[in-house]
């Protein structure tokens, strides 16, 4: 049964349900608007290259939930599932990788707290010199499992109803963030090349998000950044090997830009330095690697996103320096549970 | 134009043109017309020996609501306003009518609706009144205007802002007595550029001193820069001391709610609460400044309208930020009197300039965006959607945005009263006025109660410029005025300029109504009204919530009477086709609004007690 009688008023269309609770166009109009923006800000977490997409920390309203689906190829001289990118010389790495995730968010003390969780699977194969030795191998299964936990420090407070959604604008947004692999994905000690590492690694970071002009989908525009800290521990199992690898500085930047309520794109640049690995006892060099791309990101549904991007190292003309570029195609399916509701309740009317 | 001026006690009235160098003979005039007409001190407050006669500053709010004002109720935060008020006087009894032009055409004639060419809107002229004396949807010209009589009478005169009185070159401000004008042309547009709302006419039209602009000036924002033109009118011809007369006809707060964003989050939230609650707290702060006498019952809620307690917060934060961005449209524009008011005071011109500040109707409830555009397919769905399309929440104020605060806001604007702009409740017609300045002899901040009419300003200014009311206008008997001046209440020597016995009455798209002390007769088409005439007592029924015509058959005689003079006196042509027309079906059935009904959805959860709690036995 129903309650609600809508009825058209010819002067305003705006308040015209008769009397009951039945909500406005406008407001029903705002539930689609809550739907658009929890897939909007909750895209496509952690991928290779160490790369975190654009507008990964925008925030959404506490409790909603997203599933990335992301699928990379990418081709390089180092182990793209490594975040350590211990280079290889000469070698020649193919990846084709499938990373599924769960990310959620949380309210704590007012401020949102954003937990996701992403496994990575697929093969790589590699035709790579270890040790003046060249020879070919593949590498399927499972990555190493990697938890997210972020908090937000400066910004909006978390967004607990609808209208804190409605009302959200980053303006200028800071956050910490702590991700830890977990040492558990597929691993063969026996060859370089594999989707597990066999160590704990992980980092720190600090994200930040700047609007820039107004928070009008169609409009906005924001430059983000990623200053981090990757941490390794050692791996005792490396080719009858021990490594180790030294703190890794990368600073991520996206300048992103929407060119209309559906559609955005970003220009993405990422820039690593440190991270010297040393294997046996003998130490490589400190990378200090440029890479540039670009993200297409399109709001299919309100419930799901879809991104493409490219991107490559530039500074990669000698043979110690990072080789590697790919493209990324990202689906996204972002939920929550008031949101549903609303639209089980209209696909009735 | 051509006038022919006698006195307003029938003397023949000596016409001159003023001008600096003769500004000495000017005084001399206006002290010998007083001698001559004065019966009070307080008919002439140009006789009190002082050099110069007021300037007057008209500040006009488009759609501005009887409650929004801070000194009338509204928690809309407007201290330039309210120091208007404090220093004058606030008067709570003034009706305009219904709808702007209608208004603005007797605000600067005097003049009824029915005979000076706006007994209709242009934009719903019917065709029974096409071509029609009085009702040529512009000001016609067997009308005389404020500013043409104030400007022969030595004033400068100017204007900035909306005009909507017609768009020829003899219907322009500069043709109808504006020595200065910066002019929008159109009912409404945008506040940001020149885009208008419907393909047909897609471009606001603009004058600037009688030429017609190709394009707006650099950083134009409509309230900011009318704003500048006045003050810059006033400052070029300041050194010649004659008094000024300026129209500051706002286009604020009319929707589209064009804002800058600076002026878009000073309410962010407050109005999540709901408009019921909005108006009980408007109404409760009107009684305790006055406003309102105690016992005020506030109007039922328009019956389509939810109670805002029952939706959810979403609903309400959407809706509410539409209120914000009036809210905030109006305290713009109380920025720019501000503005205003400090260079009159820099130049030292505040104390002798007669402010008067009101509404032109009551607060818009429809939804012109989409009547205008609202059905797809049509070419101004189309246009719309090229042109105003912005309707993202947080796009609101900017340019091609569209968001006006519909019928639930508009009667939170109109607290205590029924109804909104476009209809004959007090909703639609009673408006928040203030003036202040020398003319104001009653203790400062305080309320008058008499009742007014937009239509007595003219003969109020008249008064206080010394100038006259012309016989004739081009050739013809000028229509008669119909207002009455408010120099005695002004000045503390009256309560009201009407007795018992005169009355108002206003038509506008074939409803009706008419006011005779404290007894208001009202025919209104479905569903807004009942098709038939009903009485109310104002004295202790401002909602119009009791319809007496039944027990009060004497009273309905006596009133109607009284339309039919109206209607035989001005002319007044029912229109054949309305605004109104098919609205019945469109809009739910109207059934009373009694808060807590049905019980169903009102009734909280029942909590057992608790020492009766059990769990399910196995």
């Amino acid at each position: 049964m129903s309650l609600i009688k809508r009825t058209t008023h010819p002067m305003n269309n705006e308040i015209n349900p008769q009397c009951s609770g039945d909500p406005p166009p406008s407001a029903a109009r705002s539930g689609r608007l809550a739907g658009a923006i929890i897939t909007l800000t909750i895209i496509c977490p952690m991928v290779a290259l160490g790369q975190i997409p654009p507008r990964f920390y925008w925030k959404s309203l506490s409790d909603a939930n997203a599933v990335p689906v992301i699928f990379q190829s990418l081709s390089g001289n180092a182990n793209p599932m490594d975040p350590a990118y211990v280079v290889s010389p000469g070698s020649s790495v193919d990846a084709n990788i499938l990373t599924v995730g769960y990310a959620k968010m949380l309210p704590l003390f007012d401020r949102t707290l954003t937990l996701a969780v992403l496994e990575p699977v697929g093969r790589i194969s590699s035709s790579t010199t270890f040790a003046g030795r060249t020879s070919p191998q593949d590498a399927n299964g499972f990555g190493d499992p990697m938890v997210e936990v972020g908090m937000n420090l400066v910004g909006p407070k978390a967004m607990k109803t609808i209208p804190d959604l409605l009302r959200y604008e980053p303006k200028l947004s800071l956050d910490v963030i702590v991700d830890v692999a977990f040492p558990i994905g597929s691993y063969d000690g026996s060859q370089p090349l594999n989707l597990g590492q066999n160590r704990w690694y992980g980092r720190l970071g600090a994200p930040i998000v700047w609007q820039i002009g107004p928070w009008v989908p169609g409009r906005r525009t924001t430059l983000e950044a990623l200053p981090s800290v990757w941490f390794f521990s050692e791996n005792s199992d490396y080719v009858g090997h021990t490594l180790s690898t030294d703190p890794m500085f990368q600073l991520e930047a996206h300048l992103t830009h929407d060119f209309t309520e559906r559609f955005w794109a970003s220009l993405d640049a990422t820039w690593i330095a440190g991270g010297k690995s040393t294997i046996g006892g003998v130490s490589g060099e400190s990378l200090n690697n440029f890479g540039v791309g670009f993200t297409l990101g399109y709001q299919i549904t309100d419930n799901l996103s879809l991104t493409a991007g490219y991107m490559a190292t530039v500074n990669d003309s000698a043979p110690t320096d990072l080789r590697m570029d790919g493209f990324r195609i990202s689906l996204t399916y972002g939920w929550h549970t008031i949101v549903e509701g609303q639209k089980r309740l209209k696909s009735e009317e | 134009m051509h006038l022919k001026h006698v006195s307003d006690n029938g003397f023949p009235a000596l016409k001159m043109k003023i001008t600096a160098n003769n500004h000495l003979i000017r005084v001399a005039w206006v002290a010998a017309l007083v001698a001559t007409t004065a019966t009070s001190p307080a008919a002439s407050p140009s006789s009190a020996g002082t050099a110069k006669r007021p300037n007057i500053v008209i500040i006009l709010g488009d759609d501005l609501g009887f409650a929004d004002m801070g000194c009338f109720g509204g928690e809309i935060k407007t201290p330039n306003l309210d120091s208007l008020a404090q220093a004058g006087v606030r008067c709570t009894q003034f009706y305009t009518h219904a709808s702007c032009s209608p208004t603005r055409s007797m605000l600067l004639t005097g003049v009824d609706t029915h005979l000076n060419g706006l007994g209709n809107m242009d934009e719903w002229t019917a065709p029974n009144q096409w071509g029609v004396d009085g009702y040529e949807g512009y000001l016609n010209n067997r009308v005389a205007t404020l500013p043409q009589l104030l400007k022969d009478a030595g004033y400068h005169t100017y204007m900035a802002g909306k005009w909507h009185m017609g768009k020829a070159t003899n219907q322009i401000p500069a043709a109808r007595g504006f020595e200065r004008d910066f002019s929008l042309l159109d009912g409404a547009g945008s506040y940001w550029d020149m885009w208008n709302f419907t393909a047909a006419s897609p471009k606001s039209t603009f004058t600037e001193d009688g030429r017609y602009l190709k394009k707006l000036p650099r950083h134009y924002y409509a309230t900011k820069t009318y704003t500048d033109k006045i003050i810059g009118y006033i400052e070029a011809n300041r050194r010649y001391g004659k008094p000024f007369f300026a129209y500051v006809s706002h286009q604020a707060p009319h929707d589209p709610y064009h804002l800058p964003r600076d002026w878009r989050y000073r309410h962010v939230g407050e109005y999540d609460k709901g408009w019921d609650l909005v108006r009980k707290e408007r109404l409760k702060r009107q009684i305790e400044l006055g406003i309102m006498p105690a016992g005020t019952q506030l109007s039922e809620r328009m019956w389509f309208v939810p109670d805002a307690s029952l939706l959810a917060p979403a609903s309400r934060a959407i809706l509410g930020k539409k209120m914000e961005l009036y809210a905030g449209m109006v305290e713009n524009m109380d920025f720019h009197v501000g503005r205003l008011i400090a260079y009159l005071k820099k130049i030292g011109e505040y104390d002798n300039t007669i402010f008067i500040v009101f509404g032109d109707n009551g607060a818009e409830g429809t939804d012109l965006f989409k009547m205008i555009a609202g059905t797809p397919g049509t070419r101004d769905f189309l246009f719309a959607s090229i042109q105003w399309s912005q309707n993202n929440p947080n796009a609101w104020g900017d340019p091609h945005s569209y968001v006006g605060y519909g019928p639930a806001w508009a009667q939170v604007s109109m607290t205590p009263f029924s109804q909104y702009k476009g209809w004959l409740a007090e909703g639609g017609i009673r408006n928040a006025l203030i003036v202040s300045g020398p003319i104001v002899k009653r203790p400062k901040g305080s309320i008058n109660r008499g009742v007014m009419h937009v239509a007595d300003i003219v003969p109020t200014l008249l008064e206080v410029a010394g100038a006259s009311y012309p016989s004739t206008v081009n050739g013809q008997a000028a229509p008669p005025l119909r207002g009455k001046s408010w120099v005695r209440l002004l000045a503390g020597e009256e309560e009201s300029p009407r007795s018992g016995q005169d009355y108002l009455a206003w038509e506008i798209f074939g409803n009706r109504a008419v006011r005779q002390g404290d007894w208001k007769l009202r025919w209104q088409y479905k569903p807004y009204g009942t098709e038939q005439w009903e009485v109310f007592n104002l004295a202790d029924d401002v909602a119009e919530r009791r319809d007496l015509a039944s027990a009060q058959p004497d009273k309905v005689k006596a009133l109607l009477a009284l339309w039919d003079d109206y209607v035989r006196a001005n002319k007044v042509i029912l229109p054949s086709r309305v605004l109104s027309e098919g609205m019945v079906k469109k809009l739910p059935d109207r059934y009373p609004v009694e808060e807590g009904f049905p019980p169903l959805i009102y009734k909280r959860q029942f909590i057992p007690p608790t020492n009766m709690l059990a769990d399910p036995k196995p």
